[in-house]
């Protein structure tokens, strides 16, 4: 997939659990799991709306375009 | 949805209770009728066997299709309707229309050739369309279930 979630960097970032992660954004940790290996095939604008509240940042910061 | 889960205990009744009753006609009422016409008409009394074969195999046909119909339901309650093992019992009801309509068509052409007057040979062609259009319906139901559960799939892999 040539669109990568940069959730790790931005958990780390904010020495954020998954766990706790996914808690506040309403995920289960299995989805955010999906996400963060890259095997997620769509994002809800809503789900993605909640990450970005969460850790307080833009899309452009948790998705990334790369050459495959 | 909600309405949708409501018809499935009622038709379960009466799937129920049209089954009992083809298996009714199966077993007492077709044997009983032919082997009756039979002895009143001696000279088709040849016919009293094969009649009675495909009028209980097309019975059989049907009871296919409403054992199937009870797997569908079965899946409708569990909101698995739109997957694959649904598609399983689809082609069990296409497959079972499309013998009907092969015993079907096959008495048709035999009645059509042999009858004297045009009663029978139009009951059998009316039956023939109504089964045809029965049949093709399916597959056009199969091919919307198809995309159905291609859509539900897609919205289930979207987080």
């Amino acid at each position: 997939m040539a669109i990568v979630v940069r959730l790790d960097v931005e958990l780390a970032k904010r020495k954020m659990s998954v766990g706790e992660f996914a808690e506040k954004v309403g995920l289960t940790p299995a989805n955010v799991a999906v996400l963060k290996n890259g095997r997620a095939k769509a994002v809800r604008f809503s789900t993605l709306e909640a990450m970005c509240r969460v850790l307080g940042c833009q899309p452009g910061d948790l998705l990334e375009w790369v050459e495959d | 949805m909600v309405t949708g889960h409501r018809v499935v205990l009622p038709l379960r009744l009466f799937l129920v209770l049209l089954f009992g009753v083809l298996v009714v006609f199966q077993v007492l009422s077709l044997p009983g009728q032919f082997a009756h016409m039979a002895r009143e008409n001696p000279d088709l009394a040849h016919l009293r066997w094969p009649a009675t074969a495909v009028t209980v195999f097309w019975l059989l046909c049907v009871q296919v299709v409403i054992v199937a119909i009870w797997r569908l339901l079965t899946l409708v309650k569990r909101d698995r309707i739109f997957s694959e093992a649904s598609l399983v019992w689809v082609d069990v009801i296409v497959g079972a229309i499309a013998a009907a309509w092969l015993a079907l068509a096959g008495v048709f052409l035999f009645v059509g050739f042999s009858a004297h007057d045009p009663g029978l040979p139009l009951v059998l062609f009316l039956l023939l369309i109504g089964v045809t259009v029965l049949g093709l319906l399916m597959l056009v139901m199969r091919a919307l279930l198809r995309q159905a559960t291609t859509l539900r799939t897609d919205m289930d892999a979207v987080i």
